[in-house]
């Protein structure tokens, strides 16, 4: 069962590296690099070869990447280029012993443009509930930073070799901030004019991805497990649900039903006929602890 | 930028050369000629839009989700003198708020049931009809779609969704310029629509006091491009930005969910406030400054509101007929969130 969605998957994946959002779209940054990885991440490493060089032909002269062809800013998703780029390299050293990885200079340009670039720091002053003058990464230049652009750039250096590099370091101290009082994430904003607001399964999950082997971060961790225990009861689409299992297993959880819930999930998107997005995401969490973002930013 | 000649103010200017003699350029006249030259050269979209939509607003009472919705906006439409024949093979798309909804929290976005009324209207005369929703604090759209509960009305009926947040988006000029902003990124899916339809939730909005048809429109961008939540426009003002966006928008018209509202600290996390209203009219900015009446607030003191006004459309009353019930039958005052910013909205 849960071989056949997932053979179904990396098939479609292997035939249309270079994909999109939604069926039909613009092939985009994101999508392509989650699935090379969930190819590079399940043995099909050559067939992930047409996405990394795509990627590497939308790099800027900066070393960022937008998000597609038509859009070269803004460039939230280098962090995820980084990541597949790093993953191939890990996952065929035997291939580029002699030569080298074709994908570490663009890599490193990359992580020179995450080094360089952060989210802008407000004064604190009173309505919002976390610490404003913390920096990580933001969605869009220029703007404030965020949970999911923050935990991709960190996932993004840690992979790199930077995991103790004070931007780094104060990723962590922002993630940490951020957290709900209770455990879990949103999208950024846990207290505003003193209102508590409510948690995601899909911005918690990457947190706690980025979060992993960070021993400060351990009561955190706890708290926020603790919400996607009882979160992933309820029902969740194949991207939150993926996103949550992968999160989980960078802290050693995996829920007793996850692979029938992941393969229930992944064969109803494939009877919808879902795009490629939301399947490379599923393909990952199916790796568990060696999903290639995570086992990239461990190494 | 191309010199564009407005016939409707062409006839105005004539009728006042006539109305002081035929041929005879006073300086009066100048003066109007001048100044007609001037809105066209500058702003002639944003008065095209003014002088040419109906403004009136319709009010229904005593609403329920299990009610007769579908003849509620059939009527409410028909009574803003919306053309239904107009419609017919043309793309209407249907924009809820799905801001960040929360299976426990009916109060927080459009009904489904209202969602789906309206699209049975739009079907029946002959509309191809998408619903549409770019969510600005959840990147899983489809997350967002299973909590508010739209995704099982939408499967049940197989009306299509078209996601905005990751829609294919090309810039378009900013017809507002209002913000600093000089373009702004579109879905396709809503640059395609012949019509939009706001479906609102109202509610109260801890910064800019009220949110109803217009500030909704912040969904019509795409988070992939704004970020989530929609940050790039805060730094340009969300004032500004939601008059630049409703300015820039093909044709819309707004139908309200005010069944079920939200008052205090909106609009995420403030309390249901029942309302039994849907509000209807094919001016947003009027339908708004008449949702903002019966919130109790004056709508002058609603920034955006006071931008649009004049540009986008009216907010006194004696330039928006009403239809239906009056609203000052309606008048339930929605608790305000005790900030400073917001204080101004009181009394």
């Amino acid at each position: 069962m849960t071989t056949s969605w997932l053979e179904e998957t990396l098939d479609r994946l292997g035939r249309r590296p270079v994909c999109g959002y939604y069926a039909g779209g613009p092939a985009a940054v994101e999508p392509t690099a989650l699935a090379a990885m969930a190819l590079v991440g399940h043995g099909r490493v050559h067939a992930a070869d047409a996405a990394l060089e795509w990627l590497v032909n939308l790099q800027s002269d900066r070393g960022s990447l937008g998000i597609d062809k038509q859009h070269w800013t803004p460039c939230w998703p280098t962090g995820w280029a980084v990541l597949a780029w790093q993953a191939a390299t890990a996952l065929r050293p035997h291939a580029d012993a002699q030569s080298g990885s074709p994908w570490s200079e663009p890599a490193a340009r990359a992580v020179a443009w995450l080094l360089a670039t952060k989210g802008t720091a407000e004064r604190n002053n009173g309505i919002m509930g976390h610490d404003t003058t913390l920096q990580a990464w933001p969605w869009v230049e220029g703007t404030h930073s965020w949970v999911e652009p923050s935990a991709i750039g960190l996932l993004a250096l840690k992979s790199s070799g930077h995991a103790q590099h004070p931007r780094s370091r104060e990723a962590v101290r922002l993630l940490m901030d951020r957290m709900l009082p209770s455990g879990g994430w949103n999208q950024g904003n846990k207290i505003v004019m003193g209102r508590v607001l409510r948690p995601q399964v899909q911005p918690t999950g990457l947190a706690l991805a980025a979060l992993a082997g960070e021993a400060e971060a351990a009561d955190h961790v706890r708290r926020s497990l603790g919400y996607l225990d009882r979160a992933v009861l309820a029902p969740l689409s194949p991207a939150s649900l993926s996103y949550a299992l992968v999160g989980m297993a960078a802290h050693g959880r995996s829920p007793a039903d996850a692979g029938q819930r992941l393969a229930a999930a992944a064969a109803d998107a494939l009877g919808h006929d879902a795009p490629p997005y939301p399947l490379a995401l599923a393909a990952l969490a199916a790796l568990g602890a060696d999903c290639p973002y995570l086992r990239a930013a461990k190494a | 930028m191309t010199m564009t000649t407005n016939p409707q103010t062409d006839e105005r200017t004539d009728a006042r050369a006539e109305a002081s003699g035929r041929g005879k350029l006073d300086r009066r006249a100048m003066l109007a000629a001048t100044g007609a030259t001037v809105l066209a050269m500058l702003g002639y979209p944003l008065v095209r839009r003014l002088w040419q939509t109906p403004r009136p607003v319709f009010l229904a009472r005593d609403q329920r989700y299990d009610g007769p919705l579908v003849e509620t906006i059939r009527d409410g439409l028909a009574a803003v003198e919306f053309d239904s024949a107009w419609v017919r093979g043309r793309r209407v798309l249907l924009k809820p708020n799905l801001v960040e909804p929360c299976r426990d929290c009916p109060h927080l976005t459009t009904h489904p049931s209202l969602v789906l009324a309206a699209a049975e209207v739009f079907r029946g005369w002959g509309a191809d009809v998408v619903v549409g929703e770019g969510p600005g604090h959840v990147r899983d759209t489809q997350m967002a779609l299973i909590e508010s509960g739209l995704e099982e009305a939408l499967r049940g009926e197989k009306l299509p969704f078209a996601d905005l947040n990751y829609d294919d988006a090309p810039a378009v000029p900013n017809r507002g310029r209002t913000s600093k902003l000089a373009e702004l990124f579109f879905p396709r899916s809503v640059l395609e629509a012949n019509l939009i339809v706001s479906m609102p939730k109202l509610k109260t909005h801890h910064w800019v006091g009220m949110t109803a048809s217009m500030k909704n429109l912040y969904g019509t961008l795409p988070g992939l491009v704004y970020g989530w939540p929609k940050n790039v426009l805060h730094y340009a003002g969300i004032p500004q930005t939601v008059v630049d966006i409703n300015a820039s928008l093909p044709r819309t018209i707004a139908i309200v969910d005010a069944i079920l509202c939200m008052e205090g600290d909106g609009p995420i996390m403030g309390t249901p406030k029942p309302l039994g209203l849907v509000a209807i009219g094919l001016c947003p900015t009027a339908v708004d400054a008449t949702c903002s009446r019966i919130m109790g607030i004056d709508p002058g003191r609603i920034e955006y509101l006071g931008l649009a006004a004049g540009k986008l459309g009216p907010i006194a009353t004696r330039d928006i007929p009403q239809r239906g019930e009056p609203w000052e039958d309606l008048v339930d005052p929605f608790a305000i969130v005790d900030v400073p910013h917001l204080r101004h909205l009181r009394g």
